[in-house]
């Protein structure tokens, strides 16, 4: 009885293991040895990548049933991101203050909204009145930001990725504190201003909670204390950064392209997503037409090229490691597995993707953030009735799936090209990966990643080994999500059809 | 009425609420009253308004108008979660338990602070022993009576002042409903429950208080002792079947208060 309740559960996946094993002899056989493990290794790395895009993906849509269409984008931006950040973070150093003074004003809402709640404004004027205050909070942050030459910040990384000059060189100077100052100010009152329309004036079915008071002021002090660091450090810091060892300023460009993209996750969902959960299709249509906004600032900042991100040093001495033992002390290229030489940046994107995904499974089988993903994946209704704040598990699990997508954009970014439609064929295949797991499913997702990967890999090798078009290895992937659904709907671990 | 003196012991007072689901006007004003302690329930046919009426109490479906007021405050217009976390606890039709959780997970989600599980373990345990052995297995290996059981369950793990049963007997075996109905009689000794209810022998058993919700408004209301004698009224709202049991209650408590 126990077998049966566990054969029943794991079918799918015990088949699938089943098969990639006997077609692991079987490949080894007629490709030959170094073929067969080259192009294994390859569909793994590609899998990784997949991953990290279809994790949040798939999160997102079994949560929330949002399609998210600008899931590429923040895989783009996070590698745009991750770039600036290891070769030369002056832009990211000098927006920092402006970005951390709207946040602050933006998180005086809870404790602006007893204030407000008693104003004497008559109902039909109330709606006017947060109108009249958006518009106004733009107007002072439009005025706040008019004369930064973003161009300027944004070219240091452009000319040290270029003409690989010594970056400390490349500093542009920056406005003098004197004149900056005023700056993260008006933001400041910009986002004091959103915060008081969002606080509603004269709206007195709300409700003031005592526990998000406290909550409300220390987070307005963390982000003052935040605003006046970056106000003051934005060019030393820059310089610190770049004089670090190089490795540790890749893994902090991990950290920080991943707490970019979940910050922009957290905006998106609040701003962007949360009025339209109600109209799926205008979903469809924002997301993608943010996706579109956000690759055309790209352009105008960085300009429509394409760059290639150095390696960290750590993986890139010249020369070959006989093993992955022997590139810990040597820390080249490459590295000998089984016979094949074998980039050792590729094996770290496996292993990201490794981590990523155990930490992933961990958090949903162990947490309590877990367990109510979990079930609201089934039902959210019954979570919110169970007293758990849903709307604010959204905002979670939404900056959580675009930190991960912005983080395999920063792990990508130095071995394929950083460029404004980077993102555009991992947002395709996240998405076929999402389909073919079953949405909602983070194994599914895992399952399907390495299913696609090893296609894409084997794809191409037959296609170059029989002299067939490459299309033949996109269409594989197309071909196996059509299989799947035609046996089994819902995805190979779908909770939902 | 007895009820209009004594307006402290209502624990949740519904006054004329209209809801609307999209463009349908479901609720077209639902009045009632939840008296402190003991089981009240709401009768009426298929798609009279009866779970609608519960999921806009705990505001699942917020209504347009008119007032929700739990132990003397105002509740419509907050948010679910808001609502629920004031002490109400919400079993749903269907056995909606979370299949992917486990038993254990099941309860364990609806902690509203720390340790609200291990204080109630006992409590709930003893209402439901077969709990306990299936507390390790996923929910979607449970029964149907089992899952409901744990949505029951579920409800009792935080600590709630009224619990909104809907339709626990749906789809259970006749020894099933026994059991369930002894559960619900055993826990409405320390909460108040409002229970939406088909079944006219449960809900006759169960309830001491009835309210008959028809075509979204409040038809009738009273003692449930007085319902089972009142063949006519049954017939009229509940259809045929659920007379014929009213009919036969009524005729053993006569013949037993003449043995």
């Amino acid at each position: 009885m126990k077998l049966k309740g566990f054969w029943r559960q794991n079918s799918t996946f015990v088949v699938l293991m089943v098969l990639l094993i006997l077609l692991i002899p079987l490949g080894w056989i007629t490709m030959g040895q170094k073929p067969f493990v080259r192009t294994v290794l390859s569909g793994l790395t590609l899998g990784a990548l997949y991953l990290m895009v279809a994790a949040g993906l798939t999160l997102i849509f079994g949560l929330m049933d949002v399609l998210n269409f600008a899931h590429g984008a923040m895989f783009m931006i996070g590698a745009y991101a991750g770039w600036q950040f290891y070769t030369n973070p002056t832009f990211l150093f000098g927006l920092a203050p402006l970005v951390f003074a709207l946040m602050t004003g933006l998180a005086a809402t809870p404790l602006l909204r007893p204030l407000v709640i008693g104003w004497p404004v008559p109902e039909e004027w109330q709606r006017r009145l947060r109108t009249f205050l958006i518009l106004l909070a733009i107007a002072v942050g439009v005025i706040g930001v008019l004369g930064l030459d973003l161009r300027d910040l944004a070219k240091t990384a452009m000319v040290s990725t270029m003409v690989a000059a010594n970056p400390l060189a490349e500093a542009t100077p920056q406005e003098p504190l004197a004149r900056f100052w005023l700056r993260p100010t008006l933001l400041l009152i910009a986002g004091l201003l959103m915060a008081l329309a969002q606080a509603r004036p004269g709206d007195q079915t709300q409700i003031v909670h005592r526990a998000e008071q406290r909550r409300g002021w220390i987070a307005l002090l963390a982000l003052l204390a935040l605003t006046v660091a970056a106000v003051l450090v934005r060019e030393p810091a820059a310089i610190v950064v770049l004089k670090m060892n190089a490795n540790w300023r890749f893994a902090l460009a991990l950290l920080v392209g991943m707490l970019i993209g979940g910050g922009i996750g957290a905006v998106m969902e609040t701003s962007l997503v949360r009025p339209l959960y109600v109209r799926p299709f205008y979903l469809v249509i924002a997301t993608s037409g943010l996706a579109f906004v956000l690759k055309e600032v790209v352009q105008f900042l960085w300009d429509p090229l394409p760059y290639q991100m150095e390696r960290p040093p750590l993986f890139a001495q010249p020369g070959k490691a006989d093993s992955i033992l022997d590139w810990f002390s040597a820390q080249t290229t490459t590295v000998d597995i089984l016979g094949v030489t074998f980039p050792s940046y590729r094996l770290f994107i496996i292993v990201l993707g490794i981590v990523m995904l155990l930490g992933l499974l961990g958090l949903m089988r162990y947490t309590r953030l877990g367990m109510i993903i979990r079930a609201g994946v089934q039902d959210r209704e019954m979570v919110e009735a169970l007293g758990i704040n849903v709307r604010r598990v959204f905002t979670l699990v939404f900056a959580m799936g675009v930190g991960l997508a912005a983080l395999g954009g920063i792990g990508a970014a130095p071995f394929i090209p950083v460029e404004p439609v980077m993102g555009d064929r991992f947002l395709m295949q996240g998405f076929i990966t999402v389909v073919l797991g079953g949405m909602g499913s983070v194994s599914g997702a895992a399952v399907g990643a390495l299913l696609l990967g090893l296609a894409r890999a084997f794809g191409d090798y037959l296609a170059l080994k029989f002299q067939l078009t490459p299309a033949i290895s996109e269409a594989s992937t197309v071909i196996i999500m059509a299989i799947v659904l035609l046996v089994r709907p819902s995805g190979l671990f779908g909770k939902k059809e | 009425m007895e009820m209009d003196q004594q307006p402290t012991t209502d624990i949740l007072t519904v006054e004329t609420i209209h809801t609307y689901i999209g463009q349908f006007h479901i609720l077209e004003g639902v009045s009632l009253r939840v008296r402190r302690g003991g089981v009240t329930v709401l009768l009426g046919r298929n798609g009279a308004g009866k779970t609608t009426t519960l999921k806009s109490i705990l505001g699942l479906t917020p209504p347009r108008q008119g007032q929700v007021i739990l132990d003397g405050q105002e509740i419509q217009g907050k948010r679910a979660f808001e609502i629920a976390g004031l002490g109400i606890g919400y079993v749903p039709e269907h056995r909606a338990i979370f299949r992917d959780l486990s038993v254990a997970e099941n309860l364990k989600i609806a902690e509203r602070r720390k340790g609200d599980l291990e204080r109630r373990a006992d409590f709930i345990f003893d209402l439901f022993p077969d709990l306990k052995r299936l507390y390790k297995l996923p929910g979607h290996h449970l029964s149907g009576g089992q899952q409901q059981m744990l949505a029951v369950a579920r409800a009792l793990v935080a600590d709630n002042k009224l619990l909104l049963i809907d339709e626990p007997s749906e789809g259970l075996a006749p020894v099933l409903i026994e059991q369930m109905m002894e559960a619900i009689r055993e826990l409405s000794a320390t909460t108040t429950v409002l229970l939406v209810e088909q079944n006219f022998i449960m809900a006759s058993q169960l309830g001491e208080h009835y309210y008959i919700i028809d075509d979204g408004r409040t038809a009738h209301d009273g003692a449930m002792a007085d319902l089972i004698h009142d063949t006519a009224l049954i017939r009229r709202y509940l259809g045929a079947s659920a007379a014929r049991v009213g009919g036969e209650f009524a005729a053993r408590s006569e013949q037993r208060r003449g043995g």
